[in-house]
C-alpha cells in the first residue's frame, strides 16, 4: 500500500512557489534558447552561403579555365578555414580541406544540386555537426558543396544552454527559499495561534491571541479569544458550582454524621429491627460520607490544577519514607514488612494528596485483601518508588488498569454494598499519582497476591 | 476535663446536631448563630474554646476570628465546609489554632479540643528556660522575650517554639511537630504549619524574611537556629 505522505502547509506553500518559479523562468531559458539558437544558426548560414556563392564563382571560372588551377584554388579556399569543399565532376570527387568520405554526404543533397537547385542542410559528418551549402556549379551536372563545420556554434549553444540552465535551477531554489519565508511569515499567526491553544490545552485559560492589524487574522484572533474568554468563563463557573456543591453536600453530612454519632452512643437502647434499621442507616451514613467526600476531593482535584496554573501551588518537598512511616503509624497499620530504604527519597509534591495516595492503598488492602504485609519505599533508576503488598487473591491481569476507574471494583463488581468503600479510593491514587507525574501499576506479588507500585520522580537535590 | 465551648454555627441543624455529639463527648456548649450573637455570649460567659463557621450572616467569621485574637489568646477553632488551600491559610492567618473541614465527627473535633486545651495547661511540671538566639523562652511563665522585650505569642505559637527550642537545634520534622503541638494523629495537612510558622517568625524573628531563629531544613522539617 502506498502511503501518500500530506507535506505541511508550510513545505506546500515553498513548494508552489519554488515550481511557479522554476516553471516561468525555465519556459523563458527555453524562449531565450531557441530564439538565440535559431538567430545564430541563421547568421551562420547566410555568411556561409555568402561565401560558398562567392567561392563557387570562383571554381566556376576555374573549370571554365581548365581544370589545372582548380587544386590550387581548392587548397586556397580552404586553407584558412576549417571548411572543407568537395566539387562533385562527372569524373569523380575532388576534394580539399578536412577529409570527408563523399559518400557520408546525404544523397538527396547532391542529386538535388545537380539538378541546378542550391540546398543548405545541417549534417553531421564524422560525428562533426556541419553547416553542408551546396550549389549547382555553372558546367552541368558539377556540383559544389562546401561543408562549414559548426563547432564554433555548437559550443557556444552549449555555454548558453548551461547558463540558462543554471538560471532556471537557482531560480527555482529561490524560489523554494522565498516560499519557505513567505511561508513561515504568513503563518506566523498560525504558530501563535497553536502555541495558544497548546497552552489552553495544557490547562492554562488565560492564554490568549495578540491584536492583529490584518483584518483577516483579526478576525481569527478575536474568534479564538472569544472561545477561550467562554471557556475560561464556563471552568470557572464549573468550578464554582463544584465549590458550591462541596459547600451544599458537606453541611447536611456534617448533620447527619453528628447525629449518627450521637444515635450510635445510644444503639443498646434500642431493641430488635429498630436497632437493625438503625445499624443499617449508620453504616450507609458512613459510607454515604466517605463516597461525597472522594467525590468532592476528586472534583476538587480538577479545580486545583486550576489553582496551580494561577500560581497557588502547595507543593513542597516531602521525604516520602517520614511520610509513609506517619501514614501506618496514624492508622496504627503494622504490616510485616516495612521497608525504607534510606536516605530516602525526597519528592516535589503536595504532602496532603501523596499521604491520600498511602492511605488509599493501605485502605484498598485492608479492604480486598486482608491488609498490607509489606510496604517499601525505595529508590528504583532515579526514582521514588513505593510499593504495598497484599496476601489477597491478586488482581487478574485484564483488570489492572479497570480497577483505577471511578467506580470500578474488581471481580466483585455489582456486589457493592459488602465492603463499604467509596469506589474512588484506587481512582484517587491514579489521579493524584498522575497530578505528581508519576505512574501507578498492579504487579504480582511473589509468592501470591498483589502488588500496587507507584513511582514518583525525585526532587533534585 | 470539663471543657466549655462556644459553638459558632449559623445552620440550625448543624448546630444542634453538633451541640448533641459533643456533649456526648463530654464537652458543655454554649451555642451561637451569628458572630455578634457569639462576641455578646463571650462578654458574659467565659468558654474554653471558639468552634467558628467561617461563613456567618452579618459578621463574618474571619472578622470574627481576628476580634478575639485582637482580644486574646482564647484558642479557635475554624470549623468550615471552605477546602480551598486559599481559605485555610486565610483562616489560620486570622488567628484560629486549628482549621478542620466539613464533614467532620463530634470525636475527632474533641480529640482536637483536648489537644488544644493540653496546650494551653501545659504539662504541669517545671521546666527550664530555653534560649534560642536572643529570643528567651520561659514557660512556666509563659513568657517570651527577645532582646528583653516581652514577645505576646498565642499558645500554638508558643508551643512551637518550645518544641524547636528544647530540640536545641536538632532538626523537628513538620510530622513531629504536628504531632507535638497539635497533638492529634497526623493529617498531612501542613498548611497549617505552614501559617503558624509563618506566624510565629513575624513575631519572633528580626528579619522574618531570612529568619534566624526558626530555619526552614529543606525536605526535613524545621530547626532552631544556632544563638550568635
Amino acid at each position: 500500500m502506498v502511503r501518500i505522505v500530506r507535506l505541511t502547509l508550510r513545505r506546500r506553500v515553498a513548494a508552489a512557489f519554488g515550481l511557479a518559479s522554476l516553471v516561468v523562468t525555465g519556459v523563458l531559458a527555453a524562449a531565450t534558447w531557441n530564439l538565440a539558437g535559431d538567430y545564430m544558426l541563421d547568421q551562420r548560414e547566410m555568411s556561409a552561403v555568402r561565401q560558398a556563392e562567392v567561392n563557387v564563382r570562383l571554381v566556376d571560372q576555374a573549370l571554365r579555365t581548365g581544370a589545372d588551377g582548380l587544386d590550387d584554388l581548392l587548397s586556397g579556399l580552404t586553407s584558412d578555414s576549417e571548411s572543407t569543399v568537395l566539387v562533385s565532376r562527372p569524373e569523380g570527387w575532388i576534394t580539399s580541406g578536412r577529409r570527408v568520405d563523399p559518400a557520408a554526404l546525404p544523397p538527396p543533397l547532391v542529386s538535388l544540386a545537380s539538378s541546378g537547385v542550391a540546398d543548405t542542410e545541417r549534417i553531421v559528418v564524422d560525428r562533426v555537426p556541419v553547416l553542408a551549402v551546396a550549389l549547382p556549379a555553372s558546367v552541368r551536372p558539377d556540383v559544389y558543396i562546401e561543408l562549414f563545420p559548426l563547432v564554433e556554434l555548437e559550443r557556444t549553444m552549449g555555454f548558453l544552454g548551461l547558463v540558462l540552465a543554471s538560471g532556471v535551477a537557482a531560480s527555482g531554489l529561490l524560489g523554494f527559499a522565498l516560499g519557505a519565508w513567505t511561508g513561515r511569515r504568513a503563518l506566523r499567526p498560525l504558530t501563535e495561534l497553536t502555541t495558544a491553544a497548546s497552552r489552553m490545552a495544557g490547562g492554562d485559560m488565560r492564554a490568549r491571541l495578540p491584536d492583529y492589524a490584518d483584518r483577516d487574522l483579526a478576525a481569527l484572533a478575536s474568534a479564538f479569544n472569544d472561545t477561550a474568554e467562554a471557556l475560561e468563563a464556563r471552568v470557572r463557573q464549573d468550578a464554582r458550582f463544584a465549590g458550591d456543591v462541596s459547600h451544599e453536600l458537606r453541611s447536611p453530612l456534617t448533620t447527619m454524621a453528628n447525629a449518627a454519632a450521637v444515635l450510635r452512643r445510644r444503639r443498646g437502647e434500642l431493641a430488635g429491627t429498630a436497632r437493625q434499621a438503625l445499624d443499617l442507616l449508620l453504616s450507609e451514613v458512613d459510607r454515604f460520607e466517605r463516597m461525597v467526600v472522594d467525590l468532592l476531593e476528586i472534583s476538587r482535584h480538577d479545580l486545583a490544577s486550576d489553582e496551580t496554573g494561577a500560581g497557588g501551588t502547595t507543593t513542597e518537598l516531602v521525604d516520602l519514607g517520614e511520610l509513609v512511616r506517619m501514614v501506618l503509624d496514624v492508622r496504627r497499620c503494622t504490616p510485616a514488612v516495612i521497608e525504607i530504604e534510606q536516605p530516602a527519597p525526597l519528592v516535589q509534591g503536595d504532602r496532603r494528596r501523596l499521604d491520600r495516595i498511602v492511605a488509599n492503598l493501605l485502605d484498598n488492602a485492608d479492604r480486598y485483601a486482608g491488609g498490607a504485609v509489606r510496604v517499601a519505599v525505595l529508590h528504583c533508576d532515579g526514582r521514588a518508588r513505593l510499593e504495598v503488598d497484599d496476601a489477597g487473591p491478586g488482581v487478574a491481569p485484564h483488570l489492572r488498569e479497570r480497577v483505577f476507574e471511578r467506580f470500578a471494583r474488581g471481580d466483585q463488581a455489582g456486589q457493592r454494598g459488602q465492603d463499604g468503600g467509596s469506589g474512588l479510593g484506587l481512582a484517587l491514587v491514579a489521579q493524584h499519582v498522575r497530578a505528581h507525574h508519576g505512574t501507578v501499576r498492579i504487579e504480582d506479588r511473589p509468592g501470591g497476591g498483589a502488588r500496587f507500585v507507584v513511582e514518583l520522580p525525585t526532587a533534585e537535590g | 476535663m470539663q471543657a466549655r465551648l462556644l459553638l459558632v454555627e449559623d445552620d440550625e441543624r448543624i448546630r444542634q446536631a453538633l451541640g448533641l455529639a459533643l456533649a456526648d463527648e463530654g464537652c458543655d456548649v454554649v451555642e451561637a448563630a451569628s458572630g455578634e450573637e457569639a462576641l455578646g455570649r463571650l462578654g458574659t460567659t467565659p468558654v474554653d474554646v471558639v468552634l467558628l463557621d467561617l461563613m456567618l450572616p452579618g459578621m463574618d467569621g474571619l472578622d470574627v476570628c481576628r476580634t478575639l485574637r485582637d482580644r486574646g489568646d482564647l484558642p479557635i477553632i475554624i470549623v468550615s465546609a471552605r477546602t480551598d488551600t486559599a481559605d485555610v491559610i486565610e483562616g489560620l492567618e486570622a488567628g484560629a489554632d486549628d482549621y478542620v473541614t466539613k464533614p467532620l465527627v463530634a470525636s475527632e473535633l474533641a480529640a482536637r479540643i483536648r489537644a488544644l486545651l493540653r496546650r494551653r495547661h501545659g504539662t504541669g511540671e517545671p521546666r527550664r528556660s530555653l534560649r534560642v538566639g536572643d529570643v528567651e523562652i520561659i514557660p512556666d511563665e509563659d513568657v517570651v522575650r527577645r532582646a528583653g522585650r516581652e514577645v505576646h505569642l498565642t499558645r500554638t505559637e508558643f508551643r512551637l517554639l518550645v518544641e524547636l527550642a528544647a530540640a536545641e537545634g536538632r532538626v523537628v520534622t513538620r510530622e513531629e511537630l504536628l504531632k507535638r503541638v497539635w497533638g492529634y494523629d497526623y493529617f498531612g495537612d501542613t498548611r497549617l504549619l505552614d501559617v503558624h510558622i509563618r506566624r510565629l517568625r513575624r513575631k519572633v524573628e528580626r528579619d522574618p524574611d531570612e529568619p534566624e531563629c526558626v530555619v526552614t531544613v529543606r525536605g526535613r522539617g524545621y530547626k532552631a537556629g544556632t544563638p550568635g
